[in-house]
């Protein structure tokens, strides 16, 4: 069996922007984020951050831009420590956007936070103002600029943070997740943004696509340490590095044959076009019938909403931020009450039965932290089972199952606050199944999931017999859950269709901000170095060259034994999983310079 | 000295003069409040490009006098119209607080919710006190049905609606005090008046994070509902909005931290930059002055009155 060449070393930097030295690092409580980290990043890298949760990948870059002071150990910027005046200067120079940008936006309006920044880098008000509006301006808020950050999108948010460090001309930029909770138009519309950016760039990221298509450099982390520090194609071509450090995402890559068969094997969905429910007498779970909803400041944010949801249904709701989806769901689960028809299981959905509505329709939020509040998992689960009236025995059997069911058997006693975010949707999800809805709402499921975290949950998912309503902008979840797609558009129900009929149609995917051109392309692209192999195996060659044979040099066809790597393409359709290559008798690639080879003919 | 006036009234007449009259304000305060929401319809969605003061034609005197004076100003009448005694020089200062209004261009919905505010707050005074002063010679007193333990003392009933018209006058206040600038221009203002400068800056990052803590809540609150929380008087309720409060304070709090190391990561070292200068001119100063004096000539006619 070949084995695959050896990866590159890390690069050896002359004079690098950052030096990192036996970097340790321990947290008040005790845990130890890093471990003897030991990197170079020269200016104008770009460099990828990855590694599970829970790595130290945000650990690092707040020691990168001095927020945190090493344990142990020593960095460097720009050939000085990190401290006192340097440090004071380098902050300035050195911009980091964190996950949550409500985090950093705390001016009164979009303009004064952007302002922050120049005005601390001793900038006059004037040039500070200036800055703040070119750097509003690269980002397309150049028409927000005086409204108050909490009115701002979640996108809008994004930009606007980002506003705040470009205007102080950073030299580094340090991005924790720039993309998590972006839908795919938002998000190449970030990509572009930090392409134009010329300086160096670290980027903590779990969307390998998004930072291919950004970066060079990939140093991948576990457990605090750094594991590896290659040329990005090198880490994503190889699969067996990605699964062992749990980001391997080619299962998104590849449209296998069991996908299609899940799909296919599934329930018939009910279309607009098809609709099996009124002339043939099984009854819907869920009709909403020209159904509006307004909010009190007289936003019209439901327009004649038609539904039909069956029992096993598998359906996706899609549709750019702000086209309803949200209203949509609340109105389902019954926490808000529009005007028009809703039934569910035949009966109208009115006072009294609204406050019902929970028994039958669970929700996992977007954010599983908005709906975990108890001290411990167990806790947790028996929240909802207690409302429902079991009994403890029955709350304790629930329990079990349902922690069986997310893969989380041994969790009762811990801590939801200090489980990674993969744990904490899975519980989330632990504890809505254990009430057994008949209707379950997934709202963006992926949000915040590394890829190992993604492929569990999708398994879970699949293996799930409920009538599902997935609201996502991840094109793959979508596919590979659902047979049926409505697709919204400011408040109305514009088609509803099947999934695949759905993806086909590039028209709706540009309309809800699903445009997924840079990910196709980062896609193939990847899935080429996936099957761009670089083989060391013993083969022999047929060739011809001046070789000397004792005192005599003459030239004719002869063969050779060889060892050494060369690349392979090979196309695989399916998995890629380990596969034999043979090596033929003779291979007939070139090598260049072989006769000069003085080890040729000892 | 006159002796206590007593009015006799039938007792058919009591709900008349107990019930209407709390009645009529309770509709009077639901209709308010429907019209102001009705009115608050979602327009046109205003151009952000621009600073919104501005964008509402904000080039009232008042948008373009000196905070520091503006508020000393405002606050040392308030002062003054809180010190009237009378029920004629309130009513001036209503009709004073009104022109004020009027030059500053205050939304009318805005003034009004505020005093939507106020009125259960002295509407307590108007239903109270005409009960409970105690009745003093020259007095008029309506007593119902013969029970003159339960007269209804005008005196009181004046004295009630003094104090009602002197909240309204400053509470009409408020709105060309705090809205013909933007907050971080008023508390600005405060600081350089002797405010503690941590105290804006608390009341100003305290403002842009209350809407975030309140989304958070709303979120949470909604995750607890869809499991079939519903508020009881009993332990377990108790227990779980415990936990609500304390998740929500643990994510505040962690929250803060974050907020914290983001400003130190753009350069912040305990003092926020000033955003703006501010100037004083003398037109400033002489503004001051004649509100001062309005305010003087009230209280000389209220002593005099």
């Amino acid at each position: 069996m070949h084995e695959l060449a050896h990866t590159a070393a890390p690069p050896d930097i002359p004079s690098p922007l950052f030096r990192v030295r036996d970097l340790s690092y321990r947290y008040a409580n005790g845990t130890v984020a890093l471990s003897d980290i030991h990197l170079d990043i020269a200016a104008g890298d770009r460099v990828a951050l990855v590694g599970q949760n829970g790595s130290g990948k945000t650990t690092l870059i707040k020691q990168l831009c001095g927020l945190l002071a090493p344990s142990r150990g020593n960095l460097s910027y720009r050939g000085q420590f990190l401290e006192g005046d340097h440090l004071d200067r380098s902050r300035l120079e050195i911009g980091l956007l964190f996950q949550d940008p409500d985090d950093q936006l705390f001016g009164h309006t979009v303009l004064d936070d952007a302002a922050f920044g120049p005005l601390n880098q001793g900038l006059a008000r004037e040039m500070a103002q200036q800055a703040a509006r070119l750097a509003l301006q690269r980002v397309f808020l150049d028409d927000k600029i005086y409204k108050a950050p909490h009115h701002l999108s979640f996108g809008q948010k994004k930009r606007a943070a980002l506003a705040g460090l470009l205007a102080m001309q950073p030299r580094v930029l340090l991005l924790d997740e720039p993309t998590a909770n972006l839908d795919p138009r938002q998000e190449e519309v970030f990509l572009d943004l930090l392409k134009g950016f010329d300086g160096t760039l670290v980027c903590v990221s779990h969307d390998l696509v998004f930072l291919y298509e950004l970066c060079r450099r990939a140093v991948v982390m576990e457990n605090g340490r750094i594991e590896h520090d290659y040329a990005m194609d090198d880490l994503v071509s190889q699969r067996e590095e990605l699964r062992a450090h749990g980001l391997d995402f080619s299962f998104r890559l590849v449209v296998n044959a069991s996908t299609e068969a899940a799909v296919a094997d599934g329930p018939t969905c009910a279309t607009k076009d098809n609709d099996l429910h009124s002339d043939s007498g099984v009854a819907s779970m869920v009709d909403m019938h020209d159904y509006n909803f307004r909010y009190p400041d007289g936003t019209q944010a439901l327009k004649h909403i038609d539904i039909a949801i069956a029992s096993g249904d598998r359906i996706a709701v899609v549709g750019e931020n702000g086209a309803g989806k949200t209203t949509l769901l609340a109105c389902l689960l019954g926490l808000q009450q529009g005007e028009g028809t809703y039934l569910f299981e035949g009966d109208p959905v009115k006072r009294k039965k609204r406050k019902e509505l929970w028994r039958k329709v669970g929700m996992v939020f977007q954010d599983s932290a908005d709906q975990l509040f108890c001290p411990s998992v167990e806790e947790e689960i028996a929240f909802g089972l207690q409302q429902m009236g079991y009994s403890k025995s029955q709350i304790r059997t629930r329990i079990e199952e349902a922690l069986g069911m997310v893969n989380l058997e041994g969790f009762e006693t811990r801590v939801p606050l200090h489980m990674s975010g993969g744990e904490r949707k899975r519980l989330a999800l632990a504890c809505v199944l254990a009430m057994t809805p008949k209707l379950l709402i997934l709202d963006e499921p992926t949000a915040g999931l590394d890829p190992r975290g993604e492929e569990l949950l999708l398994a879970i998912l699949r293996e799930l017999d409920v009538t599902l309503l997935l609201v996502s902008h991840d094109i793959f979840f979508v596919r590979a859950l659902t047979c049926r797609t409505l697709v919204m558009h400011q408040g109305q129900i514009i088609e509803d269709l099947p999934t695949e009929s759905f993806l086909q149609d590039r028209r709706l995917g540009n309309l809800n901000g699903l445009a997924f051109a840079f990910r196709q392309r980062g896609g193939d692209a990847i899935r080429a170095l996936q099957h761009e192999h670089e083989h060391r195996y013993p083969h022999r060659h047929l060739h011809s060259h001046p070789h000397r044979h004792g005192e005599i040099v003459h030239e004719h066809l002869h063969e050779h034994a060889h060892e050494h790597p060369h690349r392979i393409v090979h196309s695989h359709p399916g998995d890629a999983q380990d596969h034999d290559h043979r090596p033929r008798r003779l291979q007939a690639h070139d090598h260049p310079d072989h006769g000069n080879d003085p080890d040729h003919h000892p | 000295m006159a002796d206590v006036i007593h009015i006799q009234m039938p007792l058919w007449q009591l709900p008349l003069m107990v019930v209407v009259p709390p009645a009529m304000l309770l509709a009077l305060v639901v209709w308010l409040r429907h019209l102001i929401l009705a009115r608050s319809m979602p327009g046109e969605e205003p151009d952000w490009s621009v600073p919104p003061l501005e964008a509402d034609d904000g080039g009232s005197l008042l948008h373009r006098w000196d905070v520091r004076c503006k508020i000393v100003t405002i606050l040392a009448y308030s002062f003054m119209v809180a010190a009237l005694q009378h029920i004629g020089p309130a009513l001036a200062a209503i009709v004073l607080s009104c022109l004020l209004l009027v030059v500053s261009r205050a939304s009318l919905s805005r003034v009004t919710m505020r005093l939507l505010a106020i009125a259960g707050f002295v509407s307590m005074f108007l239903v109270v006190m005409p009960f409970t002063v105690p009745a003093r010679d020259g007095d008029t007193v309506v007593v119902i049905n013969q029970m003159t333990w339960f007269g209804f003392n005008m005196r009181g009933l004046l004295l009630a609606a003094t104090i009602t018209a002197k909240a309204v006058a400053i509470t009409l206040l408020m709105e060309p005090l705090l809205s013909t600038a933007p907050l971080p221009v008023t508390l600005l203002g405060l600081s350089r008046l002797g405010a503690p400068e941590i105290i804006g800056q608390m009341v100003l990052l305290s403002y842009r994070y209350l809407h975030v803590f309140r989304h958070e809540a709303r979120r949470m609150s909604a995750g607890m509902q869809v499991r079939g929380f519903r508020k009881r008087t009993d332990i377990a309720t108790l227990r779980a909005v415990a936990n609500f409060l304390g998740m929500l304070f643990v994510r505040s709090f962690e929250r803060t931290e974050r907020v914290f190391d983001a400003m130190r990561a753009r350069g912040y070292k305990g003092k926020m930059p000033e955003q703006l200068e501010l100037k004083l001119h003398a037109a400033d100063i002489i503004a001051a002055g004649l509100w001062m004096t309005v305010g003087i000539v009230l209280i000389i006619f209220d002593r005099l009155g």
